[in-house]
């Protein structure tokens, strides 16, 4: 392999970007575009008042007790308390016409079942329209639950504590869903964007006859893939850089004018080395850049291109492991995630930034190793099919 | 410029080996037999003009030379060796018939991409050849601003860039003025005489008598070959396309004769509707 053949060709992908500044655009702007949104839709939700409508049936006096509490423990947080009566078939109605997000309703038994030593039922009521929004709002009036319970009653009572009815919401974890879901966006991101550039630039090669004219020299398809893997390596390595710095910073830009301050990066909190991260996200886009080029000769038109979007990134995305957990899939679905090289970027990529792991973490090494063999495995793959178009 | 119509090699001249030989060539597409048993010979220092319509296998024939396909039967040398050969390359210079350059790029990017290709031949290298094609002007202008004409001079400027002893143009004069269509021949005579072996394949029956031998191609077969004189003489017609007609088995209104006095060629197509 002639490194000079290598890096004309790296060199060319390097001048194609540097003439056509829209895909340029495409690789640094539109992954923070979309990233930016993201965060500020997990996060604009969650940061949303919580009007929580407290209906109190109880006959007895240890509701108005715990109304009080409630009342008490929301002062200073998201959570706003409406006065909701004592009538619990006025629930659905108030939250149906939007007057709170959630309604908890004390039973009318709740003092009796506390002084018979048996623990009573507090529900817990959501419109169900909207289960991710829902299920925060929730969250939010079960953690000011508890801490009204705890200034409610002495220690030692907590075998006594309500039941909560509505095991159907899904509790959240400390963490917010951001922090889980933006380092792996990297990874995503690299791959997306890589592997549409490189499918339609490696498509217009065998289109436009350059293909053609480049087997015509004494360039070799390894040579040809290494030089397209370099040049939009580059490009990959940018992207990378730039996303972790807007995931894992922030900077606080001051009020101007009618432009009040806001926080551009996210400032995701991580645990482990950005460069390893980094090294990841960059394997992962070497197999994309191969896997572009291997792809393109199943196309013969750039639109074609995009069909595989659908194909090849969107079933990725579902199924590797961003959203959902790879272990909460259905048995049918968990072999074909374990098939998709983002998976194992994905579980890297978050057990560097997550939990903090190196390069001596065997789930880390794993993945690296896999995402390495992959990206070979496409390479050769690339190569053959190069072959085999002109042939 | 240069002599037309040379006619035979001069006797006393030695004859060196061929730059090509190729014997038996078969190539096929599916059901489409693109080129059927082609014998091909071109002499050293010599323009060989490939001629036939659209569709006759010229470019299938070219791609089998360069090794850019692999044929089904028969054997090909270039420069004395075995094709596919991908250090033969360096000595090869193709000029496709779709130009082949970036129009992403300027004019300086794809010379120096394709001299970097053939080994880094330097920027003063590069800055000749532009200026060869007058293109040394337009350096930093992107293919998408040229002019086709431009274009084509940009192409042939890349399959010069690493000064190859073999030559192989495919349909270089498409849509190419009158007058870029003689500087082009000016070009190629020039480089004949210093050494280059050249192929062109041109679909124009008005460029052949430029060429010192001609190859006739239809339906993928090899109909004629010789010098211009020798095929008119051979055919008993006064221009090269009535000469095409008549080896290829057609009368002048360009449609199947029955039989009888069309089977002058070496390999009559013999149409034979019954």
């Amino acid at each position: 392999m002639s490194p000079r053949r290598v890096l004309a060709v790296t060199r060319r992908i390097v001048d194609l970007f540097r003439h056509d500044h829209r895909s340029l655009a495409l690789v640094v702007v539109a992954p923070l575009v979309v990233t930016a949104l993201l965060g500020w839709v997990v996060r604009g939700s969650e940061s949303g008042t919580v009007r929580l409508l407290v209906v109190d049936a109880d006959t007895g006096p240890a509701g108005a007790q715990l109304v009080a509490a409630i009342e008490g423990a929301a002062v200073g947080t998201s959570v706003e308390v409406v006065e909701g009566g004592s009538d619990p078939a006025a629930v659905d109605d108030r939250l149906a016409d939007g007057d709170a997000d959630v309604a908890l309703v004390v039973p009318d038994d709740f003092s009796a079942a506390l002084l018979a030593g048996q623990g009573p039922t507090l529900r817990l009521v959501t419109a169900g329209v909207d289960p991710a929004g829902e299920g925060g709002a929730a969250g939010a009036v079960v953690e000011l639950l508890g801490r009204s319970l705890r200034t409610l009653l002495p220690d030692g009572v907590g075998s006594r504590l309500p039941n909560l009815e509505r095991s159907t919401i899904y509790l959240p974890v400390d963490a917010d869903a951001l922090d889980a879901i933006a380092p792996v966006f990297l990874g995503y991101f690299a791959y997306f964007f890589v592997f549409i550039l490189t499918g339609i630039s490696f498509l217009r090669e065998r289109l436009g006859g350059t293909l053609e004219r480049l087997l015509a020299t004494p360039v070799t398809r390894a040579e040809i893939v290494a030089g397209y893997s370099l040049g939009f390596g580059i490009f990959a390595t940018l992207q990378v850089v730039l996303l972790t710095g807007f995931v894992l910073l922030h900077w606080e830009i001051p009020a101007l004018g009618p432009i009040p301050a806001f926080v551009v990066g996210l400032d995701v909190p991580s645990a482990g080395s950005p460069i390893l991260a980094f090294v990841l996200a960059l394997a992962l886009a070497v197999g994309a850049v191969s896997l572009g080029i291997f792809l393109s000769t199943f196309a013969r038109t750039e639109f074609q291109i995009l069909q595989f979007i659908p194909i090849v990134i969107v079933p990725q995305g579902l199924l590797g492991g961003i959203f959902w957990p790879i272990d909460r899939l259905p048995d049918l679905l968990r072999p074909i995630a374990q098939l998709l090289p983002l998976t194992y970027a994905v579980e890297g990529l978050r057990a560097v930034m997550i939990r903090g792991a190196g390069l001596d973490d065997p789930v880390v090494l794993r993945d690296l190793a896999i995402l390495v063999a992959v990206a070979l495995l496409f390479v050769a793959l690339a190569a053959r099919t190069i072959r085999r178009e002109i042939a | 410029m240069a002599v037309v119509d040379s006619g035979p090699m001069s006797p006393v001249e030695p004859q060196p080996t061929p730059v090509v030989e190729a014997a038996g060539l078969t190539k096929r597409f599916g059901p489409i037999v693109a080129v059927d048993g082609a014998e091909l010979t071109v002499p050293a220092g010599r323009i060989v003009g490939l001629l036939g319509p659209n569709g006759s296998g010229k470019t299938t024939l070219i791609r089998l030379l360069l090794g850019l396909v692999r044929p089904d039967t028969g054997r090909v040398t270039v420069l004395g060796r075995q094709v596919p050969d991908r250090s033969l390359l360096a000595e090869v210079g193709y000029m496709p018939q779709s130009d082949g350059i970036y129009h992403e790029l300027t004019v300086w990017e794809n010379i120096r991409f394709f001299g970097d290709l053939y080994g880094g031949l330097g920027r003063g290298r590069a800055r000749e050849v532009l200026e060869l094609v007058e293109l040394d002007d337009r350096r930093h202008s992107l293919v998408a601003d040229l002019s086709g004409g431009m274009r084509r001079r940009l192409s042939l400027a890349c399959a010069l860039v690493h000064r190859p002893r073999f030559l192989v143009l495919d349909e270089p004069t498409v849509g190419v003025d009158p007058a870029l269509r003689a500087t082009f021949w000016h070009h190629f005579r020039e480089l004949a005489a210093g050494g280059t072996t050249i192929l062109v394949s041109s679909h124009v029956m008005d460029e052949a008598d430029r060429c010192d031998e001609l190859v006739f191609m239809r339906s993928g077969r090899i109909i004629a070959r010789g010098s211009g004189a020798e095929l008119r003489a051979s055919a008993g017609t006064a221009d090269l396309e009535a000469a095409f007609l008549h080896f290829a088995g057609l009368g002048p209104d360009g449609r199947p004769v029955g039989d009888g006095d069309a089977t002058a060629g070496r390999h009559p197509t013999g149409p034979g509707p019954a």
